[in-house]
């Protein structure tokens, strides 16, 4: 999964050439053969790299502040919400939808890589969710149906219905 | 559309529920529309709106809000669909305003005062009065078709259809009828009648008509149109 998110971000960022990319250990963390480099291991740091390589670094965050956010939700992502229970699932979201209370995006006020990669990582769980259980994660499906219509990040994974009233346009489908 | 008086805690509250599943006003970008409102806006939203608090952050964050994308429009058009436009609600203030001019001409006699009072209240009564009586009662009508049957075939059908027209109520008008065989020589009553929705209720009407216990068996109703 993390190989498709990062071929997903390529075509994002608008890289020409993709990747190739392998995995070790039996958690699959995804590492890039550099050419001239040391290989680079890990979903983040990869990610960062890609961001740097595009030459937008504004995705990684604006400030000193949003930096430094960003990457704390990219190490939330690879170490609470990969792998996590379904008894995490209601700890994660719980936490995301306090978190999300009084904010539009994941870090700062714009759109970073902390947003593509919570929302490539939440994805499988709002799937599972009831109806019921969306409203009560008002915060989180707000966020989420904010950013899977953000042009060009919803490569790899289908549209999810998160609001209730919406009716979701012709051209999601 | 519009979100009432957004000067008022009721317009905020509306802007709060309408803002808790969406990060931006219209669409998924911020926009003039996001301008329109947060200009209209007399401060930060206070603390227990949550959803109206931050947006107005997020939108604060924008310093150049001027080249947002789209075109402002009237505040009314914004909004959740369904909430009645109060945005036009300048011709009640506009009178407030004359009411204030009164109170300041110091130069008028005191008489001249209340005649000029007095006579903005008569206004505003008739004008209240003319506008409620203007308002047409439209009334409900329905057109029923009724079946009533007999218990045999014995049953003198012109008396009982006597009988169920007999019956009166206020909004209730008979109509056609008709004898309409269903076997072994019974005949069931096939009557219209037009009610008032409000007046008459088919459970009324079916009391009504099987109290003639005598000659009627049963009663349906085999149609309900609304007119």
């Amino acid at each position: 999964m993390a190989l498709r998110e990062l071929s997903s971000l390529e075509k994002y960022l608008g890289l020409k050439k993709p990747n190739k990319y392998s995995t070790q250990g039996d958690k699959k963390v995804p590492v890039l053969q550099n050419n001239n480099g040391p290989p680079l291991v890990g979903l983040g740091t990869i990610a960062s790299h890609l961001v740097k390589v595009a030459k937008r670094p504004n995705l990684l965050g604006d400030s000193a502040e949003s930096r430094a956010v960003v990457q704390q939700w990219l190490e939330y992502r690879v170490t609470k919400l990969d792998g996590c229970t379904k008894e995490d699932t209601k700890a994660i979201l719980k936490d995301l939808n306090l978190y999300l209370q009084d904010k539009v995006y994941m870090a700062g006020n714009q759109f970073t890589l902390a947003d593509t990669f919570m929302y490539f990582g939440i994805h499988p769980i709002i799937v599972d969710l009831s109806v019921q259980e969306k409203e009560q994660y008002v915060n989180v499906a707000r966020w989420f149906d904010h950013i899977q219509r953000c042009p060009g990040v919803r490569h790899h994974l289908p549209p999810l219905a998160v609001l209730r009233n919406r009716i979701y346009t012709s051209k999601h489908h | 559309m519009g979100f009432g008086d957004l000067r008022a805690a009721s317009g905020l509250k509306v802007l709060n529920g309408f803002l808790s599943e969406r990060s931006y006003i219209e669409g998924y970008v911020p926009s003039q529309a996001d301008v329109a409102v947060f200009d209209s806006l007399s401060g930060a939203p206070s603390a227990d709106l949550v959803h109206a608090l931050r947006w107005y952050h997020h939108i604060l964050s924008y310093s150049q809000r001027s080249s947002l994308p789209g075109v402002k429009k009237p505040l009314g058009q914004y909004g959740p669909p369904g909430l009645a436009d109060t945005t036009s609600g300048s011709a009640p203030s506009a009178a407030k305003e004359e009411e204030d001019d009164d109170d300041i001409d110091l130069f008028g006699s005191d008489e001249e005062e209340d005649e000029e009072a007095e006579r903005l209240k008569e206004e505003r009564l008739a004008q209240y009065a003319a506008k409620k009586s203007k308002k047409p009662t439209i009334i409900a009508k329905s057109s029923l078709l009724l079946d009533v049957k007999p218990w045999d075939d014995e049953t003198d059908m012109k008396q009982l259809e006597a009988l169920v027209r007999s019956i009166s109520m206020e909004g209730l008008l008979w109509g056609q009828s008709k004898l309409l065989p269903v076997g072994y020589g019974i005949q069931k009553l096939q009557i219209n009648c037009v009610i008032e929705d409000d007046k008459v209720g088919t459970d009324m009407l079916e009391e009504q008509i099987t109290a003639f216990e005598d000659f009627v068996q049963s009663m349906d109703v085999a149609a309900f149109n609304k007119i």
